[in-house]
């Protein structure tokens, strides 16, 4: 009897415990969030400036309207934004290839030496935003469309290496022991083994990343990339608000348009 | 002679030796003609400087966006998926559609351009990169989250809801366990991406880290340019860590 009054007073006493864990634990979520409200609202805000609602919304209705003479001259920039993309994921594409094979643990050649070469060499692609990328090829090669499909190809290479080395590891290994005992090479065993069985997936996975790019190659402009990002750059540095909405417009199409055909053609192979 | 007389012995030998190396030091300190209330204070003082001089990033300036963008951006985003998730929405004619272009427009327009317009509207300062983290989390979370709510397993909804539960029971009870787990999940993922975001978005006029980014970029200090980019990855690479970690902690516990 003692004993299973026993276990009860534990089970409470761990239960006390969990609940007092769950309390520190909000009490100190709603305290961040406290402290964010109070340092960004309060400290960081000039609310003379921002003025009543009347004049934001005022600033707001100078976006109402779209100005129907710069739509021929976004045409062209579309079209560029469309193309960086695509090469960009292409260029991506032949990066991550090699880093995908140095870093999928049942193929890589050095062992842990070289998988942990290329699992850094994703994760730095990875935590690099596309506008920083953006910043230091423009530095590199200069303004114009190539520093922006470099830009999307090195931020490409971490998300499509990482997804076609898990494919690798996770590959029936019947097949590729079969090549293997029937004296074929290296090349032979990724040739013939591991391609066909990853190959669906990947392409799957380089559709998806293409239609996250042209999102990006967006706003590659921003920083001195071609593309739409310089027409929106223009069109704000000229406080030409109709044509920041016409730019938006475009953007917003063309990428419903890359949406639409990325769903299409996933379903398509997959 | 027993062991505790050894043990007492020791001790003061203990004693001798210690007492003389302090003394040593002592003397060093006497004859260099170190000042000591300065030597002790050094510490202090180093970290304060690296903080002011060196190291010129107000940390909380570059958490604090990104953290509350993701808290107002989930909290809309989870009401924005329940409306746009097909199978559990409580209007299929219009809030459904709601839902779904609400989520497809915040996400269609890029982070960047978001901060821009809200900086236009609201001025420079966090206040503008805090709206354009939510726009953010809200396609990104809303999108993730609906598709959750659209894979429940329907035969316990129904279930619920043919015993005479009203919309919000048949949430509490029959959808919500089913997609706890996953909502962690997305969180915590959405809070990486998040804070990823939060370190650029500086760059077009909102604070943080971006705007040191951009200054030095505009005076073509390279070496601190780089030097700035280095510390994002860190934190980048930091937080992403951490963020692997709870989401196996969460794996592991659901298991």
């Amino acid at each position: 009897m003692s004993g299973y009054q026993l276990t009860i007073d534990d089970y409470s006493k761990q239960n006390s415990s969990k609940i007092l864990k769950k309390v520190i634990f909000y009490v100190l979520l709603i305290a961040v969030i406290f402290l964010s409200v109070y340092f960004i609202i309060i400290l960081d805000t000039d609310w003379h400036r921002i003025g009543s609602g009347a004049s934001i919304l005022k600033q707001l209705s100078y976006f109402i309207g779209l100005d129907a003479k710069i739509m021929p001259h976004l045409v062209l920039p579309a079209f560029e934004t469309f193309l960086m993309a695509c090469l960009g994921t292409m260029l991506g594409l032949l990066l991550s290839l090699p880093v995908a094979w140095l870093g999928a643990k049942n193929v890589t050649p050095l062992g842990s030496l070289s998988f942990g070469f290329a699992r850094m060499l994703m994760t730095i692609s990875r935590s690099v935003h596309e506008i920083i990328w953006a910043l230091i090829f423009v530095g590199a090669v200069g303004l114009g469309a190539l520093p922006g499909i470099l830009a999307l190809a090195f931020r490409s290479v971490g998300f499509i290496s990482k997804i076609i080395a898990e494919n690798i590891e996770g590959a029936d290994k019947k097949p590729i022991e079969a090549i293997k005992a029937a004296g074929g090479s290296g090349f032979d065993v990724m040739y013939y083994g591991i391609i066909p069985q990853i190959l669906p997936t990947v392409i799957g996975t380089i559709i998806f990343e293409w239609d996250i790019n042209i999102r990006r190659s967006a706003v590659m402009g921003l920083v001195g990339a071609g593309g739409l990002g310089l027409a929106f750059f223009r069109q704000m540095h000229m406080s030409n608000y109709p044509g920041v909405t016409t730019v938006i417009l475009f953007i917003v199409s063309l990428i419903v348009i890359g949406e639409i055909l990325s769903h299409y053609l996933r379903k398509k192979i997959i | 002679m027993n062991n505790n007389e050894i043990y007492k012995r020791n001790n003061a030998k203990n004693f001798i030796y210690v007492s003389l190396f302090f003394f040593v030091i002592y003397l060093c300190f006497l004859y260099l003609g170190i000042d000591f209330e300065r030597f002790f204070s050094a510490l202090g003082r180093f970290g304060s400087l690296i903080a002011n001089r060196y190291y010129p990033v107000e940390i909380p300036y570059v958490l604090e966006p990104g953290y509350l963008g993701l808290v107002i951006g989930v909290i809309i985003a989870s009401i924005l998926a329940y409306f746009a998730a097909s199978n559990i929405t409580p209007s299929k004619r219009i809030g459904y559609w709601i839902g779904k272009f609400f989520i497809i427009f915040s996400r269609s327009i890029h982070e960047t351009i978001w901060t821009i317009l809200f900086v236009t509207i609201v001025g420079f300062g966090m206040l503008a990169g805090t709206m354009a983290l939510t726009m953010y989390c809200i396609g990104f979370f809303g999108k993730l989250f609906s598709e959750e709510l659209e894979n429940v397993d329907m035969k316990l909804v129904e279930t619920i809801r043919s015993n005479g539960a009203n919309e919000m029971q048949v949430f509490a009870f029959g959808v919500w366990p089913q997609v706890k787990t996953a909502f962690t999940g997305i969180l915590i993922y959405t809070w990486d991406v998040c804070f990823r975001a939060s370190t650029i978005i500086g760059f077009f006029g909102a604070g943080g880290m971006g705007w040191y980014l951009k200054r030095n970029v505009l005076q073509l200090e390279y070496a601190r340019t780089s030097a700035i980019i280095v510390s994002i990855i860190v934190l980048v690479i930091f937080s992403e860590a951490l963020s692997a970690y709870m989401r196996d902690k969460i794996y592991k516990e659901t298991q």
